[in-house]
């Protein structure tokens, strides 16, 4: 993207006042949206993000800027910018760039730009047709389909220099069910590190029917109960509350600043023993997955939880230099308006030994969380907060009647502590997370799990 | 400012559009964060962008470029083409050149462009620094940070109109994480203005260390129904969830509570909000919206009753009225709809008043899960919250996190008092502390 010469004198003239480490990432992405609702396509974008940011170190403090003038001139100011805010005393020098090759453990097959508009639009179609066949409630399906196909060059003042790309394909339904004014919804959005082939895969109709017998569900459903309960939290989208509750915790942005309960705890039982969680960017062409991670490093598979002991944080460059962990290739960026920061990829839950419905026969009065909505956590003290999208009461081993307007609400570290049963039907879901380095792809996961007493709030 | 690019790519659409829109904004931020006395981060952002919206045939398409040349600007103006293409959107949008708002907005202070770095600094360090020293039971100050930015942005279509308006502010919020046995509390304040002399690191730092300390060693509350009062900030925090639901575009495609709703009332006759784009010196005053319509103070909801949804000229025509001016995007969106400075209008009434009306009342300073549990489409919420109980008009004691629960029409509707301690948040929403009947806890 930018030639050795010039990388070479940014990168000299960031680290001229003292700075311990400069780097470069620069950045040229296409991005699509199409915009599907009232069994119209609406509003379609296209369009380019393009532009470099310059980040320097000196200790533990960390300079960016960034600019989308990437000529030598502007690219120098932005150097100069953080230079001067740097004021150590090393006289480092940028080592010899070498392209770094590695192999692309994420093929694309079908790129997205060689399949016309007409035949995404026909796709989309079909679950709109569907999910509106399934049920007169539904009064309105909202689809957007996104494909970003985004091309990275990173160099640094360590010698490294690379470059990647990366395709992303994901299509996002949203159904709404309506009785009065009464409304509930049911949403899908799969996803992948994949180009079109990923689209091809998908059974439309299923999908449109899927969110559509959601959302009327929920409609039809009464209020939740509130108190503690046992509860049964099924797989995929249920990895959301470990993710929030947990991943974010284990991730050396808060672990460094000793806002995390797991500060320390390395070697530590901090689960129960049922628990092993793993963070992994390898898996192929994954949501979350990817080759290099935003500082070029390669990707890894991180075992965070081994029967509930703490192995490993989430580690990135600065990270490492506060924490003494070696990177674990975490770091992760939105784009080039983004310094990177420890970020979760594909973080899950391994699978236990025990089926679903063991778990729910081992429950007399509880809820079973089919599906989780979204969520959030309260810094520094692990207190999270997520909605049920789909629940249903279980009575004396069986799941009975549909619950709506359940959040689960406890915390983080005693949670894990409380999952007393893990099933064998892992799956994954994917997300955006919103964090530090920006809002990036990522994917949750876990099998069914049971905890034994969580918070449940409700209106009854 | 940039001509040269509109002229490219008004030159290049030439024939090959019915009308165009271009959009342009740069931005120029700085932010950093402290920890520990030493900066955690420290950013410089220098960015700008070029969104075209394009009518053919008909039908609208867009596209956006950050990549500044004539060839991309090609690209651009071609790929919006065949994205109109596409459309099968039957609602008329039609681009015009619309008139000016003649007052002075006061939205740019050269004065803030030129507070030195190191003073920035120097506040983002004091701000940890106080709320360290105001109570040894803060433990940590997980948040420091200071920021600014200037954004310039311009508007031209090919029906003549042409608008450019300048803006910028500067924000700053400190948290505090303080700790006695096992309870921990978080307590933020925050600043958001165009005069720095008006930032106080020490009061923003104390603000927010009496926040959090004052929440610690709760007791829990037996569930069921209370009088609740949400304090200006929290009840700014609830409109900013929901205000989404008086969008025209959400009304329209079926999404709103507030359809079929026009003239009904729908809150307590207390209740006035309104959304204003002029606001003097307000955070999200703008002398138009992203289509260059004229900003306006709308009135949304008079005494209880629905006036009017917040509109673009592509809703307004297909409601047969006129625009409020909120039509919105960034270079990289497609329209939509957003409000500007929303706020509910303050009452009569001293805070004090409120906690006295009833024997027990629960006081809500801090919620979380605004994402997850509060749906903008059914309106239902259950949010994990933090607050007090008074007795009496008493603060008796602080309370263990616990769940509230309802639905935002209903909140309107139980609108019993509301205060005059108006306050605007960093978002642009504003709110005085509201008294609300009964609300549903659970501990």
């Amino acid at each position: 993207m930018l030639d050795k010469r010039l990388i070479e004198k940014v990168i000299d003239k960031a680290l001229s006042n003292g700075a311990d480490f400069a780097e470069v990432f620069a950045e040229n992405s296409y991005i699509s949206r199409i915009s599907f609702n009232d069994s119209k396509t609406k509003q379609s974008i296209a369009g380019k993000d393009f532009g470099a940011g310059v980040r320097v170190f000196y200790g533990t403090t960390a300079i960016y800027a960034y600019t989308n003038d990437l000529s030598e001139i502007s690219l120098l100011a932005a150097a100069d910018a953080v230079s001067k805010a740097a004021n150590g005393n090393s006289n480092k020098k940028i080592i010899d760039l070498t392209k770094k090759t590695f192999e692309d453990i994420h093929p694309i097959l079908i790129p997205n730009n060689t399949i016309s508009k007409e035949e995404k639009i026909d796709f989309i179609r079909k679950i709109n047709k569907a999910s509106r066949d399934f049920n007169d409630q539904i009064t309105q399906v909202d689809i957007n389909m996104l494909e970003k196909m985004q091309h990275i060059m990173i160099a640094n003042s360590e010698g490294l220099w690379a470059e990647d790309d990366r395709n992303y394909t994901r299509i996002y339904v949203t159904s709404i069910a309506s009785k009065g004014s009464e409304k509930q919804t049911g949403s899908e959005g799969p996803g992948a590190f994949k180009g079109y082939e990923f689209i091809q895969k998908i059974d439309p109709e299923e999908l449109g029917r899927k969110t559509a017998r959601m959302a009327v569900t929920m409609l039809n459903a009464e209020y939740a109960p509130s108190g503690n309960f046992p509860v049964v939290i099924d797989n995929g989208f249920g990895g959301v509350i470990f993710h929030e509750a947990c991943g974010h915790a284990l991730e050396t942005t808060s672990v460094a600043k000793g806002a995390s309960v797991f500060t320390g705890k390395i070697g530590k039982q901090i689960a129960n023993p049922v628990v092993t969680a793993i963070d992994d960017g390898t898996i192929a062409n994954e949501w979350g997955s990817e080759n290099i991670d935003d500082e070029g490093l390669p990707t890894k598979k991180t075992v965070l939880i081994e029967k509930g002991i703490l192995k490993s944080y989430m580690v990135d460059k600065m990270g490492g230099i506060k924490t003494g962990y070696e990177p674990t290739g975490s770091g992760r960026r939105q784009s080039y308006k983004f310094a990177p920061a420890s970020r979760m990829r594909n973080t899950y839950i391994a699978a236990g030994k025990n089926k679903l419905e063991e778990l729910i026969t081992s429950v007399d009065n509880g809820i079973y969380a089919k599906k989780m909505g979204g969520g959030s956590v309260m810094p520094g003290t692990g207190n999270f907060n997520f909605s049920v999208a789909e629940g249903y009461l279980i009575k004396h081993g069986k799941i009975t009647t549909p619950i709506r307007g359940a959040t689960l609400i406890g915390n983080g570290a005693d949670v894990l502590h409380k999952i007393s049963m893990v099933a064998d039907n892992l799956d994954m879901a994917q997300g955006m997370c919103g964090s530090v380095s920006g809002s990036i792809p990522t994917n949750v996961g876990q099998p069914a799990i049971k905890v034994d007493e969580i918070l449940v709030g409700g209106r009854k | 400012m940039y001509k040269k690019e509109f002229e490219i790519i008004f030159g290049y659409a030439k024939n090959k559009v019915d009308d165009i829109e271009i959009l342009f904004s740069a931005n120029k931020s700085f932010s950093t964060k402290i920890n520990e006395q030493l900066i955690e981060a420290f950013n410089y952002a220098d960015s700008k962008g070029i969104g075209v919206r394009v009518i053919k045939d008909g039908k609208v398409g867009y596209a956006y470029t950050e990549k500044f040349d004539e060839e991309t600007f090609g690209m651009i103006v071609d790929e919006a083409v065949a994205n109109a293409k596409c459309s099968e959107d039957d609602e008329i949008e039609v681009m015009e050149n619309y008139p000016s708002v003649d007052k002075k907005l006061n939205i740019y202070s050269e004065e803030l462009d030129k507070v030195d770095v190191k003073e920035k600094i120097q506040f983002a360090k004091d701000m940890e620094k106080f709320a360290k020293a105001t109570d040894n039971r803060v433990f940590n100050v997980p948040f420091a940070q200071f920021g600014n930015g200037t954004t310039y942005s311009r508007i031209e279509n090919s029906k003549g109109l042409c608008k450019e308006e300048k803006q910028n502010f500067a924000y700053a919020y400190v948290g505090a994480l303080s700790q006695e046995n096992d309870d921990k509390r978080v307590g933020v304040e925050f600043i958001i203005g165009r005069d720095f002399s008006k930032f106080k690191a020490k009061e923003l730092a104390e603000k927010s260390v009496k926040k959090s300390t004052a929440l610690l060693g709760g007791e829990s509350i037996k569930s069921g129904s209370f009088p609740v009062i949400f304090n200006n900030e929290m009840m700014a925090t609830m409109l900013s969830t929901f205000s989404g639901i008086f969008s025209a575009k959400s009304v329209q495609e079926g999404r709103s509570l507030l359809k079929g709703k026009l003239g009904q009332f729908i809150a307590n006759e207390k209740v006035t909000i309104k959304d204003d784009g002029l606001y003097p010196e307000g955070f999200s005053t703008s002398a138009f919206d992203s289509e260059g319509y004229p900003s306006q103070t709308t009135i949304l909801i008079l005494n209880g009753r629905l006036r009017s949804y917040l509109h673009s000229t592509i809703t307004a025509r297909k409601d047969g009225v006129n625009s409020t001016g909120n039509g919105s995007r960034n270079y990289k969106n497609t329209l939509g709809i957003s409000h500007t400075n929303f706020y509910l209008e303050k009452g009569q009434h001293k805070e004090t008043d409120l906690y006295n009306k009833y024997d027990r009342v629960i006081e809500i300073v801090a919620m979380q899960g605004m994402h997850s549990g509060a749906n903008v489409i059914s309106g239902d919420f259950s949010l994990s919250a933090e607050g007090f109980l008074y007795e009496n008009g008493k603060r008796k004691y602080s309370l263990k996190p616990f769940t509230i629960s309802g639905n935002i029409l209903q909140l309107f509707k139980d609108v019993d008092m509301i205060a005059d301690n108006f306050i605007f948040d960093m978002s642009s929403m504003g709110s005085a502390s509201v008294l609300v009947k009964q609300l549903a806890i659970s501990g």
